[in-house]
């Protein structure tokens, strides 16, 4: 690269840095606002340092925090039990020597492909009838549902890449399958077994749709649920209010994503 | 590893059903095969097929009637009919056009950009993290925010006055279809750090020695590029086109938030309407079949598209 498209280069990121990052900074600028004296125009420059009087407002009145305790249940459980199926049958289609694996792929992974809209009605019409709405073991069980055919995706590829030797030479110490599967493949699939975890507990945490549909109470509904109460309020609360739940609720994703990225670019490398 | 191979086992070579082959196979497997595997196997599709496939299955079979969620009566290909007459469905498929199209060429495009133009830079690092935050900001507070740059007198309109742009001020939310290239904008905002972040993962994964070939062969800047970054970056690029493709047909969380589809119906997409249909209407049959033209859609993209781009490189 010469000098000249060497700076040009630079000036076009630092612009485009720049803008990117106007939003965020309203964002941030925002939340700080005292909300009585928000004027109706978003402010450029912070006027109050108001951020921890919002947040206890959005946390008292619009159940911000109980939402963020049952996201962090649905996310962490609900991500990890699906990580862990969805091992389990990725291990039955790669390593054990099945009838039609094809097809039994298909039967999970078909559930990647569905847009999410076309189960929702009949969902909680089942879950009406199953008396599952609106209870934890509902939303528990249709986040497991749900992350499973990516988990199994990202898990089932990596197994395809475990060198032959790996299995072999487990089989011939007569290791039973089970314990084929916890001592050899699970620990040899980390990486990836990591990088869906991140993935399925982003996904559930920032999941609205079955949120919104199929829970109502407060102490069931996931936290993007009641952000939404918070934005269709804005008469209420005022937007100050709404974004200082909104990024307290960011917080736990970012912390997660920026912590794991490493496993996260090591479990998606189709090299690693 | 996974993402960059067609999404069927290599099993799918062998035919495995039959015994003899799988045994050859595997001559010291231990016992029990088919209980094990189906132990294995069973509570992943146990799940997906109850909870998934059978309520989509219930929507095919909801679609045939006229249904209000209390009474239902046959009517055969009629909300078919219907739907493909009616001039708020006809928008709405334009209006998810526009969004396959504009994340294609928005987050994609720049998405792309930004890995290539960062990737060898000291500076680099500062630049990707301004783009990756807001991917890692969830989708609802990615609404709150654009909500608020967007509105009436909102974040870009005090922006532009700023700038002394005043004749650009304009109700970004309420006509199409500016509304909806502002959203496909505020996407982009929050979509292009995944992009960047898969396409990084390509880029790691070029051999050090072919880029050195091409630069000792006098190949820099837009022709190292296009004859040897880009081709390399192939099978990159076909997951994030496929992932793309497939979300912005399914789009929903960020019209419903934005512009709930207004005013009217104008910037509906099809999962929007949809859910109109459904739940604001109570027109289950309506919905369901708007629910079943949709996933006609995503699944024949899909496969048209992993179709024609899965298979192996000649090379």
């Amino acid at each position: 690269m010469t000098k000249t498209s060497r700076r040009v280069l630079t000036v076009v990121l630092s612009v485009t840095s720049l803008i990117w990052l106007i939003p965020s900074w309203l964002l941030v600028v925002n939340a700080f606002t005292l909300s009585s004296e928000y004027s109706g125009t978003p402010s450029w420059w912070p006027t109050s340092f108001s951020l921890f009087t919002n947040i206890r407002t959005a946390f008292e009145n619009a159940n911000v925090g109980q939402g963020m305790l049952n996201s962090l249940l649905y996310s962490v459980v609900g991500a990890g039990a699906a990580v862990f199926i969805a091992s389990l049958a990725s291990f039955a289609v790669t390593i054990m020597p099945l009838k039609r694996p094809t097809l039994w792929f298909w039967v999970i992974y078909v559930g990647t492909i569905l847009p999410l809209q076309a189960f929702l009605s009949p969902l909680f019409t089942g879950y009406a009838a199953a008396s599952l709405f609106d209870t934890q073991y509902g939303m528990l069980l249709v986040y497991v549902a749900l992350t499973i055919p990516f988990a199994f995706f990202v898990v089932r590829g990596h197994m395809t890449g475990l060198p032959n030797e790996v299995r072999e030479a487990a089989s011939l110490d007569g290791a039973g399958w089970a314990r084929m599967f916890f001592q050899v493949h699970l620990p040899l699939s980390t990486s990836a077994l990591m990088a869906a975890f991140v993935f399925q507990f982003t996904w559930i945490w920032n999941d609205l749709l079955f949120g919104l549909t199929l829970s109502s109470s407060s102490n069931i509904r996931p936290v993007m649920a009641t952000l939404a109460d918070l934005t269709g309020n804005y008469s209420t609360y005022g937007p100050p209010v709404a974004l200082a739940g909104a990024l307290v609720a960011s917080l736990p994703t970012i912390v997660v994503f920026f912590s794991f990225q490493r496993f996260f670019a090591r479990g998606l490398n189709p090299t690693a | 590893m996974t993402l960059t191979q067609p999404p069927v086992p290599r099993e799918a070579a062998a035919p495995s059903d039959d015994p003899t082959r799988a045994s050859a196979v595997a001559p010291h497997r231990p016992g029990r095969a088919p209980l094990a595997g189906a132990a294995f196997l069973a509570p992943a599709v146990a799940l997906v097929v109850l909870l998934l496939v059978l309520p989509f299955a219930f929507t095919i079979y909801r679609s045939f009637f006229d249904d209000n969620g209390f009474t239902r009566s046959w009517v055969g290909f009629d909300n078919y009919t219907a739907m493909f007459v009616d001039p708020a469905f006809g928008q709405s498929v334009l209006n998810t056009f526009f969004w396959v199209v504009g994340t294609l060429v928005l987050p994609v495009g720049l998405g792309l950009a930004i890995a290539v133009g960062t990737w060898k830079l000291k500076l680099g690092a500062l630049a990707r993290f301004a783009v990756i935050l807001p991917y890692a900001i969830s989708g609802s507070a990615t609404a709150v925010v654009w909500t608020f740059m967007l509105s009436t007198d909102g974040g870009l309109d005090t922006l532009l006055r700023l700038l002394g742009l005043d004749p650009l001020v304009s109700q970004w939310l309420l006509q199409w279809p500016l509304n909806t290239v502002m959203m496909i904008v505020a996407t982009t905002w929050q979509a292009t750090g995944a992009c960047v972040i898969l396409f990084l993962v390509g880029l790691q994964s070029i051999p050090p020695s072919t880029l050195e070939a091409a630069q000792l062969d006098g190949a820099s800047g837009w022709r190292l590029f296009w004859a040897v970054t880009f081709p390399q970056l192939r099978p990159m690029t076909i997951v994030v086109v496929g992932i793309s493709i497939v979300g912005s047909l399914k789009v929903f969380d960020q019209v419903l938030l934005l512009t709930n589809g207004g005013p009217g119906t104008a910037s509906e997409t099809l999962a929007l309407t949809m859910y109109r249909e459904t739940f604001t209407l109570s027109r289950y049959g309506s919905g369901a079949a708007v629910a079943v033209f949709l996933t006609v859609v995503v699944v024949v993209a899909s496969y048209a598209y992993l179709r024609r781009q899965l298979r192996p490189a000649k090379d």
